[in-house]
């Protein structure tokens, strides 16, 4: 009845998509070497285990830089 | 002790050219020796907006060309003699700019002026870099809008790679204006506030100017909003200029108008 009131707001959606957005923006932009990486990681995993997929994240802001990666086993 | 800054947005349309205009002339208004550099080859439009176009002879590639002087390129602006302007060539295409060219021209540019502005081109290819290859500054406009914020973290993101300042390891300053903000749409959460802005991109904020219909009207005339005392964009500007010239101002949110009485009286006789 009062959905209307639970309606997000169009200014915190576009906040949302664009952090999104430029994350990835970002990563592709300055991580030329992210296939690389991956490729390695998965060379490195599969001494242990098969992998069926990798993914790699990048996040950063003024103060800090990070990546995270997640290898999902076989 | 000269500065460079380059005036970017990554996407066009968001207020550039004017935003380099005012800024321009409000340093002016601060006793400064500033001159504005349109470096939209091809596109010239910051000498409508300053209301200067009959007075183009020179162009900026004809001085880097050494087909005309930079004294005789120079044109001084009415509005305030402390402001001259360099003139972007009209006829040419981005392809003829050269590093080395504009090195030289900047140098020049620096003995004579305090402050040195360019008007970047919208777009992040070859005529963007040049301009902000030498810049030990950078003013970023952006609209409260999806696509002009995520166009401007790239151009941030070259300014960070390409610039001579990053090469050698020094960050490039960076000023962050929020441009043609409608206060009430903040305030009912249709439009992104500030703070937001400043998450996403990381930078620091240098200005905000509301959205103010007068804009139009100034450019019509090729008298930027900042000579228009009543002026709310105008008023923003001065400040603006005033914080690039070293004075504390504090950055002021654009408000919500009430319409009371007199407001809305205003309103019918206006």
């Amino acid at each position: 009845m009062f959905s209307w009131f639970k309606k997000k707001k169009s200014a915190k959606i576009a906040k949302d998509r664009l952090q999104i957005a430029i994350m990835s923006d970002r990563a592709a932009s300055d991580f030329p070497f992210m296939e690389e990486l991956k490729r390695d990681i998965i060379e490195v995993i599969k001494k242990y285990k098969g992998v069926s997929n990798i993914e790699i994240k990048k996040a950063s802001d003024k103060d800090i830089e990070a990546i995270s990666i997640e290898v999902v086993l076989e | 002790m000269s500065k460079v800054i380059a005036v970017i947005s990554g996407k066009g349309g968001v207020g550039k050219t004017t935003t380099t205009a005012n800024i321009g002339l409000g340093i002016a208004m601060q006793m400064k020796q500033c001159v504005v550099v349109d470096f939209d080859i091809g596109q010239r439009n910051l000498d409508m907006i300053l209301g200067l176009e009959n007075r183009v002879v020179y162009d900026m590639i004809q001085v880097m060309d050494g087909e005309a002087t930079l004294e005789q390129a120079l044109i001084r602006s009415k509005a305030n003699r402390n402001l001259y302007f360099l003139p972007a060539s009209q006829t040419k295409d981005k392809s003829v700019l050269d590093s080395e060219k504009i090195s030289k021209m900047l140098m020049e540019l620096r003995k004579k002026f305090e402050y040195v502005i360019l008007d970047a081109p919208a777009g992040i290819e070859s005529g963007f870099e040049h301009t902000i290859e030498f810049a030990d500054a950078a003013i970023i406009v952006v609209n409260p809008e999806v696509s002009s914020i995520r166009d401007s973290d790239r151009a941030i993101g070259i300014l960070d790679s390409k610039s001579q300042k990053a090469k050698i390891g020094h960050e490039v300053e960076k000023m962050l204006i929020i441009n043609r903000i409608d206060p009430e749409m903040v305030q009912k959460g249709e439009m992104l506030e500030a703070d937001d802005i400043l998450e996403i991109l990381g930078v620091e904020l240098f200005g905000m100017v509301p959205e103010d219909k007068g804009v139009i009207d100034a450019s019509n005339q090729g008298q930027p909003i900042i000579l228009n005392k009543k002026s709310d964009a105008g008023k923003a500007y001065r400040r603006i200029a005033k914080r690039i010239c070293g004075i504390k101002v504090p950055v002021e949110r654009p408000k919500v108008k009430r319409k009371g009485l007199v407001g809305k009286l205003k309103g019918i006789f206006s």
